[in-house]
């Protein structure tokens, strides 16, 4: 959907500090994303890990793909 | 670190889940838990060790397991010690990280960290013996070796941390890290049974040699 390239998209896992720390930095700075959960769903997970290890990954609408957050090496998925 | 009194009583103890019970209400990455208990890590030496440390009078009689299916290294380890409760008897309970906070305060890692798995050996009468948490100091010194590398390889200023590497650095200094230490996994397994040895073998006075 043109929608999801507007915004990133944020896989997640709920119990992971750098992803709790990542959305709540977004959060307060009024950042729009979309949060697909990986803890939730084996195929959001596998849709995670085709783009990396380590969550929270971040899939910027320009393609470019970042892992964990402030420097946590975040949750092995 | 320990605290003197413990939420883990033996009626506690007691609600925690069977390994089986576990998988169950696992939502994702049972394929993984089903890989690991099959490629299974334990030698004949480890499970003739872990069942001479059970033999004991105060030996190890339960298990407890902080987990949660989602994270790498709990489907990577507590395969292990359910194979560790198969081979000895003793009995292994999982108890789920984040609904079980109480527990897990008890078991921080550097006393704040909420790191899993951690693997708390008792006495049938549930008295602590020791604990494993995470991964072995071994693979946590190959990680630091690693990191050193990177730097090294990225022109980075040692002591550099993800943290405080530059942005422009930063994706390229974890990819790197993460590509290094992910062929390490099957050994850092073999790491942890070592280390759950020595920690046993240290807590009930019991000569090792893996």
């Amino acid at each position: 959907m043109q929608k999801d390239r507007e915004v990133p998209i944020v896989y997640t896992i709920r119990g992971c500090d750098a992803c709790v720390k990542l959305l709540r930095k977004w959060d307060s700075e009024g950042v729009k994303y979309e949060e697909r959960r990986a803890d939730l769903s084996q195929e959001v997970l596998e849709e995670a890990r085709n783009y990396g290890s380590v969550v929270p990954i971040v899939v910027w609408p320009d393609g470019r793909i970042e892992q964990g957050f402030e420097g946590a090496l975040g949750c092995f998925i | 670190m320990l605290q003197t009194t413990t939420v883990v009583t033996p009626a506690r103890f007691e609600q925690g889940l069977r390994y089986e019970e576990f998988l169950a209400q696992a939502k994702v990455n049972r394929d993984k838990f089903e890989l690991y208990y099959k490629d299974q890590a334990l030698t004949a030496a480890d499970v003739s060790f872990f069942k001479k440390a059970a033999a004991l009078p105060n030996g190890p009689a339960k298990i407890l397991a902080l987990a949660e299916a989602w994270c790498g290294d709990v489907f990577r380890e507590l395969p292990t010690a359910e194979r560790i409760a198969e081979a000895t008897g003793m009995d292994l309970r999982i108890f789920l990280r984040d609904e079980n906070p109480d527990i897990m305060d008890e078991f921080l890692l550097n006393g704040k960290a909420r790191a899993i798995p951690v693997f708390v050996f008792y006495t049938k009468e549930t008295r602590y013996i020791t604990h494993f948490t995470e991964r072995s100091s071994g693979a946590h010194k190959e990680l630091a070796a690693i990191m050193d590398q990177v730097r090294s390889q990225l022109n980075l200023p040692p002591g550099t941390t993800f943290a405080t590497a530059p942005e422009a650095s930063k994706q390229a200094f974890l990819r790197e890290v993460i590509a290094r230490i992910t062929p390490r996994f099957p050994e850092w397994r073999k790491e942890s049974i070592k280390e759950m040895r020595a920690l046993l073998s240290t807590a009930l006075n019991l000569p090792d040699q893996p």
